[in-house]
């Protein structure tokens, strides 16, 4: 009887092992994890948390991806390599999150790619160094799990800079002589070192190149300097120093005869006209991310800033909220596209990376920007793909006022220039 | 030649008016109470928040501005009634202080984001002074800035209240025997100083702008120029005050603005070294 019994419990045993083993992938999935890292204690962190939990609450209203619910997993990078890859770890294979968004500064970013490598995870990414794309260029295996969805790679900004200075030649601003104001950080170097060339061609010199420590505020005397020296324009290349609002409100204030227009990124958020009074009436500036509210590049993008101000009260915060929204409906396609093709696990990330491949030059996607990708997962920079638009504030508005293909308003000089 | 001359002597003047009335609130206390209040920062930016957001609501600038010194006074009480229970272990002092401070930094987070805000100006306009441009309001700010620390030097030195406060701050023990109330000289000083700071945030924000993390700032500032002026002296610290403005103003203005905060510190650890005391402390 004993003998029976022992012999009836293997039975039992053998028989779920056997089942369990026999399970089907599809079945044993319940879900979709989507993880979102990034510094959750700032704008570009939260604008990304919000965006990506908008695009899964709409997902799974449609009944989710391939018929799973999707769900969100955060992790906070907060801005240090150390809590960044412990946090994208944690999210990899703790979570199991099956896609990883975000990340931002670019520091922190190539610590990141370590462990997305070591992990392979697929990682829709944000950050601006070009190092991060010529990593994939390099070790392909290795880094193939990354995409660069955000924004464009910080060298193009040296052609958006230019663009804007032959912009407004054409436009009939005579602009012969730039003083240059940029943050004191290595990410300004490659971007003025590209710079000088394009300007050169056009004949235009920099009569002098000023840089900033963080949290400078003094910009009175050096806007009287850029007049005595007859500059045309002040072009500040300002994201670390967090002061572009002083600059500003200075400029506005001593009214100089040269614009102001170049990168500044505190000009991106959509409440600096409120927050400087005013004061950033005609600053003219690039669009970093490629959208701005009061510009949406496409119909998707119009939509998710008004969804985004339903369900958050305001606008989005910072750009990576677009780059954030946009990965998570990328990640939805490639999936499907996976799935319809007969692959045999479409959520398995070296499947996705060759749907993702597709994306290139000569088929697009539009979602809130137009996107595609380079060789090496670089996003595409371009006027029909992503770029810094070159904008300008207007009347307590943001007007995307080059390239003409989505341009929605005209530059306006500011009525004290002289020229 | 002339113009630089000029240039470097005006903003020079305003920068140093400025922090003027940060540092000698905070000199103001530490002479006092003997409380080096990390918290001093708080008043400067919470009061400019304020008027910001008053502002903002439809309300008038003068109103915006009381309600910010308002706030900064409510501020000095807060950090007074923390620091009471504490104020004699220094280092428990310092904790509190700035975990007040990086409470208000959090809160204004919250409340306002991380980028910067600014007050609509007293005056606006710019005057050319020399053939140096310069705006009313920071012409403005200058006459505002002598005029409260002229204030506090006579309310210091020639009124009975001031006079217990300076008895209160040779010997605190001495001013109790002969019936100073020493507390409510704290809590006094602490108020003057906040509103002082207060005020200084709102007219920084009227002329710069201000966000969260420039509390930090506003506090490695006037603790630089308190060390420089000598720990507890006033006029040490005001003195202490245009020499760090002027300091800032010709490196900008000579070597470039990269410079500028590197050089500042750099002279105020060469002038320690030299004189430990700080220009105008006394060894105690």
């Amino acid at each position: 009887m004993r003998h029976a019994k022992a012999v009836l419990t293997l039975l039992i045993l053998v028989a779920a092992i056997t089942a369990l083993c026999a399970q089907p992938e599809k079945a044993e999935r319940e879900k979709v994890i989507i993880g979102v890292i990034g510094p959750m204690a700032v704008p570009e962190g939260q604008a990304e948390e919000k965006a990506v939990k908008l695009a899964v609450e709409e997902i799974n209203a449609q009944g989710g991806i391939l018929g799973y619910k999707v769900e969100v997993v955060v992790g906070d990078t907060k801005l240090d390599s150390n809590t960044a890859t412990s946090e994208f770890r944690r999210l990899a294979t703790v979570e199991n999150a099956d896609v990883i968004i975000g990340g931002f500064s670019s520091g922190v970013m190539t610590a990141m790619m370590e462990t997305m490598a070591e992990t392979k995870t697929l990682f829709l990414a944000d950050a601006s160094s070009p190092s991060h794309a010529q990593k994939v260029e390099q070790n392909y295996e290795k880094y193939k799990y990354w995409f660069r969805v955000s924004q464009n790679n910080g060298s193009t900004f040296a052609l958006d800079l230019a663009d804007m200075v032959k912009f407004l030649r054409d436009s009939g601003y005579e602009v012969k002589k730039v003083y240059v104001i940029r943050d004191e950080h290595v990410w300004t170097d490659p971007v003025i070192e590209a710079l000088k060339p394009l300007l050169e061609e056009m004949g235009v010199k920099i009569v002098k190149d000023v840089k900033i420590p963080r949290g400078y505020s003094e910009y009175e005397q050096l806007i009287l300097e850029a007049e005595n020296l007859n500059a045309d324009l002040i072009m500040p290349i300002l994201a670390i120093s967090g002061t572009g609002d002083i600059l500003v409100k200075q400029w506005a204030t001593l009214k100089p005869n040269l614009l102001l227009a170049g990168h500044d990124l505190s000009a991106i958020d959509a409440e600096f006209y409120e927050k400087t009074n005013g004061m950033a009436n005609y600053e003219i500036f690039i669009a970093d991310g490629g959208a701005l509210v009061t510009a949406p590049p496409t119909e998707k993008c119009r939509e998710f800033v008004e969804a985004y101000k339903a369900k958050y009260g305001h606008y989005p915060e910072s750009h990576q909220a677009y780059g954030a929204y946009d990965a998570v409906y990328l990640y939805k396609m490639v999936v499907e596209m996976a799935a319809e093709n007969g692959e045999k696990d479409p959520f398995d990330p070296d499947v996705l990376v060759k749907y993702l491949e597709r994306f290139n030059a000569s088929n697009p996607v539009q979602l809130t920007r137009t996107i595609a990708f380079y060789d090496n997962h670089d996003l595409m920079w371009g006027d029909e793909y992503v770029r810094n638009w070159i904008s300008q504030w207007q009347d307590g508005k943001q007007y995307i006022i080059y390239p003409p293909s989505v341009a929605n308003g005209e530059l306006k000089l500011p009525p004290w220039i002289q020229k | 030649m002339i113009e630089t001359l000029i240039k470097i002597f005006l903003f020079g003047a305003v920068v140093g008016g400025i922090w003027g009335l940060v540092a000698s609130g905070f000199s103001l206390i530490f002479g006092v109470s003997r409380i080096l209040n990390f918290a001093h920062g708080a008043a400067f930016v919470s009061s400019a928040f304020l008027a910001y957001a008053l502002v903002n609501e439809g309300y008038s600038l003068y109103f915006a501005v009381l309600a910010g010194l308002m706030l900064a006074a409510v501020i000095g009480v807060v950090v007074y009634a923390l620091t009471k229970p504490v104020r004699e272990r220094e280092v428990m002092v310092i904790i509190v202080t700035l975990a007040f401070a990086l409470l208000v930094q959090q809160i204004l987070l919250i409340l306002f984001g991380d980028r910067g805000v600014s007050v609509e100006p007293f005056v606006k306009g710019v005057a050319e002074i020399g053939g140096v441009k310069v705006t009313h309001m920071r012409l403005l700010s200058f006459v505002l800035a002598i005029i409260c620390l002229t204030a506090l030097e006579v309310f210091i030195t020639k009124t009975n209240l001031g006079k217990k406060v300076m008895a209160t701050s040779q010997d605190s023990r001495a001013a109790m025997m002969v019936g100073i109330d020493i507390e409510k000289m704290f809590l006094l000083v602490m108020v003057l100083s906040s509103l002082l700071a207060g005020f200084a945030g709102i007219l920084y924000a009227q002329i710069f702008a201000v966000n969260s993390e420039v509390s930090l700032r506003a506090l490695i500032y006037a603790f630089a120029i308190v060390i420089l002026g000598g720990l507890g002296s006033l006029r040490g610290s005001i003195a202490a005050s245009f020499i760090v403005g002027y300091i800032l103003v010709i490196t900008i203005t000579l070597l470039g603005a990269r410079w500028s905060e590197f050089v500042m510190l750099l002279t105020i650890v060469a002038i320690l070294v030299v004189k430990p005391t700080g220009l105008f402390g006394v060894e105690e």
